[in-house]
């Protein structure tokens, strides 16, 4: 197979060889070319968004929106201020792939900033990084502060007439701040809470101003579009799924790491196999989970369909960041469940009440269902009530995938979960 | 509190003083006229900052998915035995503060610990020990 580069542009880390004690070199601006933000800020706003709209780009964080369509309906928008947020609060479990680019080609992010930021007509500009990413943050600041220097961040940037003022913020250990409303709200230095939809954040965003909120693969990628062409890019990939995608491999795999993948092109059994070095020791693939944390599980006879959006929609998960997590046979199912349980229960922002105690009360009927080893009938029920309440209730993408895990579970190893007596129960 | 600059400056008094002392957040409340509690509420909403005193070392420990199909669970075991105190825990000697952590972005190369700013990476329990020790 051969992976087409984009984003990634030949710099590839291993993972085993460095174990991370030893990061790689710091980029250096000066051998860097920063020709694909000098034909951005050549070309007028509108022709940036028909770029990015024809080459049907959708954001890369989780939840797909089409960013072409983001960026049109920020620069329709009237308002004095305007803001791009850039969003490197990357937390879902199994997801590594913003780090990644932050920390190897950030000057790739800062274009793909500035060029969002132009496209939308605002001149302020936010990066929001998680607080634990600390060598990314000393990467990134670095790059700002030299950008700065060199007239591509501050006023007239190289000679265009455009002004733009970026700063780093650094997040201080919450999950739910990766939602973007919850974002604007820690940004603003408030607890970061999510918001209620609408208004959304392109008209009422940062201080109630015009706000697109863009992840870091997003932008990266929108560079790429401007410099490749809004053609190139979208003869990649598949027609809902343009493109390449970094995925992160991660669980009992023998090659864990960023892997960049063509949409379409291969299938999620090749990037286990061939990518990933299929499982270790030998043991017997049981399941993957195709997106992070918050995407339901697909069973190991149900991955030989090519690495889309269309496919993973199908088969009733998501392709979510891109974090492939693997899972081998030798895993107590009921353990993982209040793994996963566990995270949620942690990182819910409290906001919407069934988000808050429904997700306490399924991490609490999950340890007595390990601690007995299977799930009564009765307890089935509870968890898929309170499963529709969450879902139907919380406000935001965090509560309604919660439970994607534990009920993807339940639908597709009921006669592993349920207790003797119940296992004729399942519907 | 409506302003771009308040969490960094939580950050800064958090890094002055290992945890938000009271006085701050009096003072804080009095200059953004607003309750101390609305303070208070911020500060205890992150993970990152704390009202109480840590430890000279704040370890975080990583327990989600991918670093537990690494055996993330025997680290922690191993980490809580070493420090003899549990998740959210400060050692008597105010050396260490134990956080059980969900992700920290690592998950290709868990199981994975946190010592202040440096991450450690395939973390075994004997290296966990080892660097622990080295602790100072």
């Amino acid at each position: 197979m051969e992976e087409k580069i984009l984003l990634k542009e030949g710099i590839d880390i291993d993972l085993k060889g460095r174990g991370g004690d030893t990061p790689p070199a710091e980029p250096n601006i000066n051998e860097y070319d920063f020709f694909v933000l000098e034909e951005a800020l050549n070309l007028d706003r509108e022709e940036i968004i028909e770029q990015i709209k024809e080459a049907y780009l959708k954001g890369r964080g989780g939840a797909g929106f089409p960013t072409g369509l983001k960026w049109e309906m920020a620069l329709a928008e009237e308002a004095e201020q305007k803001y791009m947020i850039c969003n490197a609060d990357e937390a879902e479990t199994g997801t590594f792939k913003d780090r990644y680019l932050l920390e190897n080609v950030p000057f790739k992010v800062l274009e793909g900033i500035i060029i969002g930021a132009y496209a939308i007509g605002a001149e302020q500009a936010y990066i929001y990084m998680r607080g634990e990413y600390a060598r990314p943050r000393n990467v990134f600041s670095k790059a700002i502060e030299e950008a700065y220097k060199q007239g591509l961040l501050g006023e007239d940037i190289l000679g265009s007439g455009f002004n733009l003022e970026l700063r780093l913020i650094k997040g201080a250990g919450a999950y739910i701040c990766g939602e973007e409303t919850a974002l604007l709200n820690s940004i603003e230095g408030k607890r970061g809470r999510s918001r209620t939809k609408p208004p959304y954040p392109i008209q009422k965003g940062l201080f109630d101003q015009p706000t697109a909120v863009n992840n870091v693969e997003t932008l990266a990628s929108c560079r790429e579009i401007i410099r490749i062409g809004a053609k190139e890019y979208k003869s990649l990939g598949t027609k809902e799924s343009r493109g390449t995608k970094l995925v992160c491999l991660s669980g009992d795999i023998w090659k864990p790491g960023v892997y960049e993948v063509e949409f379409g092109q291969v299938t999620i059994k090749e990037i286990v196999e061939e990518y990933g070095g299929g499982t270790r020791d030998d043991a017997q693939l049981k399941f993957i989970i195709p997106g992070g944390a918050s995407t339901s599980i697909l069973p190991a006879e149900k991955l030989d369909i090519p690495y889309c959006y269309e496919t993973l929609a199908q088969a009733g998960s998501s392709v979510g960041s891109g974090a492939i997590i693997v899972v081998d046979d030798s895993h107590n199912l009921f353990d993982l469940m209040v793994t996963v349980s566990r995270f949620f229960m942690d990182e819910t922002c409290g906001t919407c009440f069934p988000c808050k105690e429904g997700n306490r009360q399924v991490n609490h009927i999950l340890n007595k269902v390990a601690d007995k080893g299977g799930f009564s009938k009765e307890e089935v029920e509870i968890v898929k009530s309170i499963g529709r309440t969450i879902y139907l209730s919380a406000r935001c993408g965090l509560g309604q995938t919660s439970l994607n895990f534990i009920y993807s579970i339940l639908k597709n190893y009921p006669d592993e979960v349920l207790l003797g007596g119940d296992k004729h129960g399942k519907d | 509190m409506g302003d771009v600059s308040f969490l960094e400056r939580l950050h800064n008094l958090q890094d002055t003083y290992g945890y938000i002392p009271e006085k701050e957040i009096v003072s804080l409340a009095e200059e953004y006229d607003v309750p101390k509690a609305k303070i208070f509420g911020v500060i205890s909403f992150y993970s990152m900052l704390y009202t109480e005193p840590t430890g000279k070392f704040i370890v975080r420990v990583c327990d989600s998915l991918s670093c537990y199909l690494n055996e993330s669970d025997d680290l922690v075991r191993a980490v809580k035995d070493y420090l003899g105190i549990g998740h959210g825990e400060t050692t008597e000697d105010k050396r260490f503060t134990l956080e059980v952590v969900e992700c920290l972005g690592y998950c290709g190369e868990g199981p994975v610990m946190m010592i202040n700013d440096k991450v450690y990476t395939y973390v075994s329990e004997k290296k966990a020990l080892n660097i622990l020790s080295n602790c100072l």
